[in-house]
């Protein structure tokens, strides 16, 4: 059996419900099949008051085992870094995060606000939040860049807003299951299982995004929406188009505009007005390009595709 | 409707090689400039011909040192000849431009 453990700081529970939804493997196939202890959880854990705070007693003392620690949302520092306005069981919850990965064998961060502060640490950031290890791409965050759970790795970061119920499972399972130095992880400390390909990757508007058709306006089944309504499935790292949402689909199969949500960035411009879901350009030219492509081969690529698309990339060729 | 969108290029064609003073400056350099000149767009009368070409600075040939085009232009659907833009949505040809222009 492996004791998991997952508490919440600065959140919505939008990972929460994400991982109530997974299905391969469930949250039940956790227990059931993987032998997953789950200690406790916000939506699911029975102990209520002292008897909660004697539990987590128990694991920061060492008396028994913290295999899984999770946490989903940010490490609030404010006010004046003292934490209060985050307080959990008697006492700030930065303590208890600190305590609790100094005994843990895994340290997950779960979610956007847990892996680098996601939108509660967008500026002016008034909650003083931070990621575990990271604060946006500064490598730090609340446990400091040496920091390593008691297995050696630094936290596990599955980012996303909210990141996918199955990223969330299988990682749990690989480290329930003894696999967790297995995992590969990259410069942001996200597994490269999930975290090398783009949200492109799989996407069914590639063929658009290759003859440069654009999406003017969402829900059309037509059209690249990397061109116009500010797309970053290009420059994301996630398999969003390769494991799918609920099984059926993605944000771009429907029609909208992937959000970068699995980059320390997210909330990308810090949510300016007009820069949500509207390319920014520079005299006509994307700021941001698709990762590796410069402005130079962005223009002559786009001077050829267009010189050579089909008739057919012009149609809506899913209606008929 | 072929023949349609053919008689709207040429008006617009005419009205461009007869002279046209467009405003091809300034180029929207931000999105805010660029959702300012779409507002003034939206606010004309969608028949208003002539109207749509003088706000969005439309030129009947390349413009700047990059010889931009719309035949290298997000909006240019390529063999209907025509600008996608919901707020222009005209009949145009590959070697024109307009300030609306993004690649």
């Amino acid at each position: 059996m492996a004791n998991l453990l997952w508490l919440q700081g600065g959140a919505c529970s939008g990972n929460t419900m994400s991982f109530l939804n997974a299905e391969e493997p469930s949250a039940c196939d956790l227990v059931t099949d993987f032998g997953v202890n789950v200690l406790w959880h916000p939506s699911l854990g029975m102990e209520l008051g002292d008897n909660l705070k004697k539990l987590l007693n128990s694991l920061t003392s060492g008396e028994m085992a913290l295999d899984i620690f999770v946490f989903e949302g940010t490490v609030v520092n404010a006010p004046n870094g003292t934490g209060e306005w985050n307080r959990f069981a008697g006492r700030p919850m930065k303590d208890w995060v600190a305590d609790l990965a100094k005994v843990a064998a895994y340290t997950v961060a779960i979610g956007d606000c847990a892996t680098w502060g996601g939108i509660p640490a967008t500026a002016p950031n008034p909650s003083d939040s931070e990621g575990l290890q990271f604060l946006k791409r500064k490598h730090g965050g609340f446990l400091g860049a040496d920091y390593k759970s008691k297995a050696g790795l630094p936290v596990i970061n599955v980012p996303g807003c909210p990141a996918h119920p199955d990223w969330i499972t299988q990682i749990v399972v690989a480290v329930a299951t003894g696999r967790g130095g297995d995992l590969s992880l990259d410069e942001f400390q996200r597994p490269k299982t999930f975290f090398t390909s783009f949200t492109q990757t799989g996407c069914t508007r590639n063929m658009h995004f290759a003859y440069k058709v654009s999406a003017t306006e969402f829900g059309q089944r037509k059209g690249c929406l990397f061109y116009d309504l500010g797309c970053r499935g290009p420059m994301t790292h996630s398999p969003c188009n390769r494991i799918l949402w609920n099984r059926q689909s993605s944000k771009t199969r429907a029609g909208m505009p992937c959000m970068g949500c699995t980059e320390p960035e997210f909330p990308f411009f810090e949510l300016m007005p007009g820069t949500v879901f509207k390319t920014q350009t520079v005299m006509g030219v994307p700021k941001d390009m698709p990762t590796g492509v410069d402005k130079a081969g962005y223009i002559k690529l786009t001077a050829a595709a267009k010189a050579a698309s089909p008739a057919w990339a012009e149609d809506d060729i899913f209606v008929v | 409707m072929a023949s349609d969108n053919g008689a709207v290029l040429k008006a617009i064609a005419d009205m461009l090689g007869n002279g046209l003073e467009t405003q091809v400056e300034p180029f929207p350099e931000t999105n805010k400039e660029f959702s300012d000149i779409l507002l003034q767009l939206r606010q004309l009368d969608p028949k208003d011909l002539k109207a749509k070409l003088v706000v969005g600075g439309f030129l009947d040939h390349p413009y700047g040192p990059e010889k931009q085009r719309c035949l290298e232009c997000m909006y240019y659907l390529v063999h209907r000849k025509w600008c996608d833009l919901p707020e222009l949505a005209v009949p145009v040809e590959p070697e024109w431009w307009c300030r609306l222009w993004r690649i």
